[in-house]
């Protein structure tokens, strides 16, 4: 199927065709933030001011706090109530191509050995609609990963935003499905197709920011001990969890009940291992100094999750370094391994 | 005063006065500073003093070991001398090099100004009391005024209280208290239900990255209540009830020991306006016990110390 598009005062129409059969949770404004939350039916101004939300997607499937299921004592043992996501469909319009990426570096671990039901039951019933990077951010650097601002493999259909135009495109099966049913689309010319390409060659050039990944697993192997290159690199972390709450790759969570006489809940919620606590429950936390813990994060993302699935767990979104309180850079620290 | 700190650093570290020295570099990321820690002279050809110069770094000498010298503006000062007054770092384990200030620039407020991406700014000069804007092919200027933090409004004390070395000529204050509070007065007349449910907004944002309290001097607990987990004080999860407890008693902690930085709210990833909280503090423990935090290091604090004029008016 060749390009479609639509005009971009038209979008209206087109998310209302896809609210009939989709829940459809684009970027928006609210509480002084950029967050994914459902269509108001209305607004399709976040084309000219969105550039990406602080809190990543991941945040869509897995959130920040999920109850999992709920417990009562009964006289012949716990009754159980199943609290599992509900199975309608949505859509996510506007993720951008890192995002996209990032939920496919998690799926690896969320499909993994043990299959998550509600991580992979809101995979299942979602749709991505990405929307390519024309101007990307400062603190990007996906173009060192692999990643393409303008283009993406990782979603099921891609717009493109081409002066009056959403240039829109079939990626998955899915995605083609869903838009030969639609309605109020009409097909791109080649002229349209040829503008697309030259943003998407513009948007990748504009890409400053860099990380070198040239040999690094190995580095960070024989590096693993230099404890002065990991107090000196943490020196000014301020040891908060910002970097993993808004990383769209990082997924520790823990897990608690909460009970009260004779029921109670079990709540999963994210964890950082930016955190003392983090592990406590269990043992102890072995790492105990900063420098430990910051070690840990890297190795994790560079090169433990290259060893159990092999990609690297970072996409260049550049959350962690714009969200940082003091300006910690992954780039600075992973390139000076 | 770039030049005069570069001058003062490199003297101090060669004369082994300090094993550190805790300043501002340039940041990775445009506009904004990052502390810069080091014990090295060729690095001090990095300090920075510019009006981005966010970061409390009154935060680290209870972190680092050894004598530091350590880069403060008037505000930062007073976290330090409140450390100082409740002995948690040493008067004589550092060196202060005082930056007056008349500023620092709120990033946030200065995208509004321009209405233009960060992004596409090349440039930022400051030229008497107007920043220049340089931006692809167009340049603006806005009032540096009207740029700065709210915090940075009402500051009695832009110059720092208690230095060694101060790196230029003392700064007068701005008077524009109400400009400062203007946002928790306005606040303060909206009926409670309402202000409930505003509450309940802010704090069901809150992702407990815990990035307020780690960046706030005054939060110097060993173990923070929230990391006591036998008992357990509050659940480790945000539901937003939790939130607001876990906020509310870190507001009563630092009371008294706030020097109204608004290091909090700067570093909040989702926007909470937590300088409201703290500030709402500061006003309290004026009113109650006229006292200022970090105004006087050999005071004692507040909270330690009784006299017989305190007021009492809450026991019945």
């Amino acid at each position: 199927m060749g390009y479609k598009k639509i005009k971009k005062d038209q979008l209206n129409t087109f998310l209302s065709e896809l609210s009939k059969d989709y829940t459809v949770v684009l970027p928006s404004r609210s509480g002084g933030q950029v967050v994914f939350a459902p269509w108001d039916g209305k607004n399709t101004d976040f084309l000219d001011w969105y550039k990406n939300t602080i809190i990543p997607p991941k945040a869509l499937f897995f959130p920040p706090v999920e109850e999992m299921f709920r417990f009562r004592k009964g006289e012949e043992g716990y009754e159980i109530e199943e609290l599992m996501p509900d199975k309608r469909q949505q859509i996510i319009f506007g993720i951008r191509p890192c995002d996209a990426r990032a939920l496919k570096i998690i799926d690896m671990l969320f499909a993994d050995t043990y299959k998550d039901p509600y991580y992979l039951r809101r995979r299942e019933n979602s749709l991505l609609v990405g929307l390519s990077c024309n101007e990307p951010c400062d603190t990007c650097f996906c173009a060192s990963l692999d990643i393409s601002p303008g283009q993406s493999e990782d979603v099921d259909i891609l717009c493109t935003d081409v002066s009056d135009n959403l240039l829109i495109e079939a990626i998955s099966e899915k995605g083609s499905n869903l838009l030969s049913e639609m309605s109020g689309l009409s097909d791109a010319g080649s002229e349209e197709e040829s503008k697309a390409k030259e943003m998407r060659k513009s948007a990748k050039e504009k890409i400053a920011r860099q990380i070198n990944l040239s040999g690094l697993q190995e580095k960070m192997r024989s590096n693993f001990e230099n404890r002065e290159y990991w107090e000196k690199a943490s020196k000014k972390c301020m040891a908060c969890g910002i970097c993993t709450y808004v990383c769209p790759t990082c997924h520790c969570f823990d897990i608690n009940d909460e009970n009260r006489k004779k029921e109670g809940k079990r709540v999963r919620s994210w964890d950082s291992c930016k955190f003392p606590l983090f592990t406590r429950m269990p043992m102890e936390n072995p790492r105990h100094e900063k420098w430990r813990r910051m070690r840990q994060r890297y190795h994790h993302k560079f090169e433990y999750y290259p060893m159990n699935f092999g990609t690297i767990a970072c996409t260049g979104c550049g959350r962690c370094i714009r969200e940082c309180p003091v300006n910690v850079d992954v780039t600075e620290i992973i390139g000076g391994i | 005063m770039e030049n005069k700190l570069k001058e003062e650093a490199r003297k101090l570290l060669k004369e082994g006065k300090v094993d550190y020295i805790v300043g501002y570099g340039k940041g990775t990321v445009k506009f904004r500073t990052s502390p810069l820690i080091t014990n090295k002279e060729e690095d001090i050809e990095g300090l920075v003093i510019n009006p981005f110069i966010a970061n409390n770094l009154s935060r680290y000498p209870a972190e680092i070991k050894g004598k530091l010298g350590i880069v403060v503006k008037g505000c930062d000062s007073r976290s330090l001398v409140s450390l100082i007054q409740d002995n948690k770092v040493k008067r004589d384990d550092i060196v202060i090099l005082g930056v007056p200030c008349e500023g620092v620039v709120d990033i946030k407020k200065l995208v509004e100004q321009i209405g233009a991406d960060i992004d596409q700014v090349k440039e930022i000069d400051k030229e008497g009391d107007n920043l220049i804007v340089k931006m692809d092919g167009s340049k603006k200027t806005v009032l540096f005024g009207d740029v700065i933090f709210d915090k940075c409004f009402g500051c009695e004390y832009p110059t720092p209280l208690e230095y060694d070395i101060l790196l230029g000529s003392e700064v007068s204050p701005r008077v524009e208290l109400e400009k400062s509070l203007k946002k928790i007065k306005e606040f303060e007349d909206i009926n409670a239900p309402e202000r409930w449910r505003y509450w309940k907004e802010q704090f069901s944002k809150c992702i407990r990255c815990y990035a307020c309290r780690n960046v706030c001097p005054a939060c110097f607990c060993e173990r923070c209540f929230v990391d006591v987990n036998i008992p357990q004080w509050i659940t480790t999860y945000g539901s937003w009830q939790d939130n607001l407890v876990f906020q509310l008693i870190r507001t009563l902690h630092v009371a008294g020991r706030c020097s109204d930085c608004g290091e909090c709210e700067r570093s909040c990833p989702v926007g909470i306006t937590l300088r409201s909280l703290q500030r709402k503090m500061v006003e309290e423990v004026k009113g109650l016990f006229n006292y200022e935090t970090g105004v006087d290091k050999d005071a004692p604090p507040v909270f330690t110390h009784y006299e017989a004029t305190d007021p009492e008016e809450f026991i019945k």
